[in-house]
């Protein structure tokens, strides 16, 4: 089977500690994958390994069957990334910001285009000819998913994109990321967020110090079990 | 792709109400700069025009005298300024402005701005040079120094790099569209200066001025883009925008103020010039042992050029030779005094240039340098343009005076201290006319600011690019 997302034994060492003991995953097109873990878990390192931004120690990581370190700029082709908090460039409208990122995928859409992206992403018309400096940290995830639709991506990677946002916010930005996956959209998704990861994950895979020491499909589990086996992996006291 | 962030830097500051604010001071600046150079230019020509038409009418008209006093009367040279020099005052305000040029004598020029002002002139002026020089580069950097950082800090270069774009192209999109904002804040300055420069009256206006203001444009193009690019490297190398800025600032200092300084006092402790009075003491000890013009003729230098000429003319007495020996004897007088105050005056020259040298290499440590060195030297207001001035001057001194001592040589007989030639005598000899040399002698003269600055700028775009490629990003 061809995987969209895999990693092969990856392995990240920096100086005085591993930061990624040998993963090994496959992600489907259309999956969401949710990766649960405490900060430092490696989570954040996984996601840099996808996109190319720092080299493994060993083994690789692949993106629509190329590896990524030999094809950095390729695999950019079928990826998108959201980080936790997507600032965006706050002198430009939320329009010019889609119109941007968008040209620099080499997608050179029209304003009712890029309109219409912006809105299917959940933001009010209104808003999207205001600086994107008095949008709210929620406004900012639904430009940063626009952008990602916009460019037609294979693969999404996410950092942590619920932190912070309003539980309304963090259900439209569910509700996003699922019309994707059913699209055929491949979802990896760093998280915090328990609850979040069972509502949208096709699985959800736990890692601790740099190991991923689980990975259960999220129809298995309910909420409680799925914090119940989080907790139990963070030796955390019931 | 390096268009699209080119477009959203240009835009993205246009919108910044601080760095508009901070742009149009500088602009401002500017302007007010241009306008009072060329105000400052206009009345300092128009001073020395008044003045060398003043003085060649009074030589030219000047009452029935005999030869030898009319070389003592002499006459002014005044130093035109130079065009361009309204935009770089260089040094024209501490070196004189007009050199009194005299029989026997060679006087250096005197009535310089700095000697005829309070002593706030030593705190420098506002000129456009000055601007361009020093308040551009901060703005440059006030502009740049988040040009990396602050996409790091907000998470937004990974989302730029996950686009597909390089980041090679991420730092020249930043330095084109920076670049696109420098040139919003100059760009008036330079058209304004342009437009007054070839669009009024008043300015020797020819095709080696407009060479001269291309290469003087120029140069402060190659600048700004050293600066512009050298800030958005510094960026690149550091997480913060704090630490990009205090690093940048501190280069700034180097640059502008420290290393500038420091060139100055080493050049002037490893040579060191002879004072006035010491230089003056030793000129006049080496024109005695020459033949005096004014002597009485029995010293045996004096007595052996006029057995030269006995044996020449084949005579045996003054009286017979068929030329004034007064004239010759003033004549070889004033050859070997001028002999005499030309090699020292060489030697003093070479003083100061092995001292300007050491400014000069020091331009491959610092771009500011380069570009002060160059643009003065198109402005026509650097040390060589002073020296060419003065050997000019001293060239029409010698030819004035010799010209004189061969008309009492050939037109008054030997002893005669009465006669008196009339005015249309002195009309016989052209007045003093400078010609401000050409770009290509000036540009020669500064190749060492002209191979660094572009030295530079090689070395900010091919090393700087390859620091760039290895930028943490995450």
């Amino acid at each position: 089977m061809e995987y969209i997302l895999e990693a092969k034994q990856l392995r990240k060492e920096y100086q005085d500690k591993v930061a990624l003991k040998g993963l090994d995953l496959q992600i489907s097109a259309g999956e969401i994958f949710c990766l649960l873990g405490q900060n430092g878990a490696g989570k954040s390192t996984t996601i840099n390994l996808f996109l190319g931004f720092i080299q493994p120690s060993s083994g690789a990581a692949y993106i629509n069957g190329y590896e990524v370190a030999s094809n950095v700029t390729q695999v950019k082709e079928y990826l998108a990334y959201i980080p936790e908090n997507v600032m965006l460039y706050p002198n430009l409208t939320g329009m010019e910001n889609l119109a941007l990122f968008s040209s620099l995928a080499g997608f050179d859409y029209s304003k009712e285009e890029l309109m219409h992206y912006l809105v299917q992403a959940g933001l009010p018309a209104d808003a999207v000819s205001r600086r994107v400096g008095g949008y709210s940290k929620g406004m900012r995830q639904k430009v940063g998913i626009a952008i990602a639709v916009a460019k037609h991506a294979k693969v999404l990677l996410l950092d942590e994109p619920t932190s912070g946002l309003d539980p309304k916010a963090s259900n439209e930005f569910s509700e996003l990321l699922l019309n994707l996956s059913q699209q055929g959209t491949a979802i990896f998704m760093a998280t915090h967020d328990i609850f979040r990861s069972k509502e949208v994950g096709t699985r959800i895979g736990i890692m601790r110090e740099g190991e991923l020491v689980d990975v259960q499909p999220a129809a298995n589990l309910n909420a409680n079990e799925l914090e119940n086996l989080y907790l139990n992996y963070m030796h955390v006291a019931r | 792709m390096i268009k699209s962030i080119a477009k959203k830097e240009f835009i993205s500051t246009l919108r910044d109400r601080r760095f508009m604010a901070l742009s149009i001071i500088v602009l401002l600046l500017l302007l007010a700069a241009t306008v009072v150079g060329l105000h400052s230019y206009n009345t300092l020509q128009a001073e020395r025009d008044a003045a060398q038409q003043t003085v060649n009418d009074q030589f030219a008209n000047s009452e029935d005298r005999h030869p030898h006093r009319m070389a003592h009367y002499g006459s002014y040279a005044f130093r035109p300024k130079s065009s361009i020099s309204f935009l770089d005052f260089g040094m024209d305000s501490y070196t004189g402005a007009s050199v009194f040029m005299e029989a026997h004598k060679q006087n250096s020029a005197n009535f310089s701005q700095a000697q005829q002002s309070s002593s706030l002139i030593r705190f420098g002026e506002m000129t456009v040079a000055f601007v361009l020089q020093m308040l551009i580069p901060l703005l440059i950097i006030f502009l740049c120094f988040g040009a990396f950082t602050q996409e790091k800090e907000t998470g937004t270069l990974k989302i730029l790099l996950s686009q597909g774009v390089s980041l090679r192209q991420v730092a020249w999109a930043k330095v084109a569209g920076y670049s696109k904002v420098v040139a919003l804040v100059v760009a008036p300055a330079m058209l304004l200066a342009s437009a007054l420069l070839f669009g009024k009256g008043g300015f020797d206006l020819s095709g080696d001025v407009l060479v001269r203001l291309l290469l003087f444009i120029g140069s402060y193009l190659v600048y700004f883009f050293i600066f512009i690019v050298l800030s958005v490297v510094v960026s690149a190398l550091h997480q913060r925008s704090s630490t990009a800025l205090v690093m940048l600032l501190g280069i700034w200092i180097l640059c502008c103020v420290i290393i500038p300084k420091a060139s100055a006092n080493l050049g002037a402790t490893l040579y060191t010039t002879p004072t006035k009075a010491q230089m003056d003491a030793d000129v006049h000890e080496e024109v005695a042992k020459g033949i005096d013009g004014h002597g009485s003729g029995q010293d045996e230098r004096t007595e052996a050029l006029k057995q030269e000429l006995f044996k020449k003319y084949k005579v045996s007495s003054i009286e017979k030779l068929p030329v004034n020996f007064d004239g010759i004897r003033m004549a070889a007088g004033e050859e070997h005094s001028t002999q005499v105050y030309q090699e020292h005056f060489d030697e003093l020259t070479d003083i100061f240039r092995k001292q300007n040298r050491i400014s000069e290499y020091a331009s491959f440590l610092n771009p500011y340098l380069a570009v002060r060195h160059l643009s003065m030297g198109m402005a026509g207001a650097d040390f060589d343009h002073y020296v060419h001035f003065q050997n000019e001057a001293e060239q029409y001194r010698y030819n004035l005076a010799q010209g004189l001592n061969n008309i009492q040589t050939t037109r008054l007989k030997y002893g005669d201290k009465e006669t008196r030639l009339s005015s249309d005598t002195w009309k016989e000899f052209q007045p003093f006319v400078y010609e401000t040399p050409q770009a290509g002698w000036a540009l020669t003269n500064h190749i060492v600011s002209f191979i660094a600055l572009f030295m530079w700028l090689a070395l900010v775009s091919l090393v700087g690019m390859q620091l760039i490629d290895k930028t943490k990003i995450a």
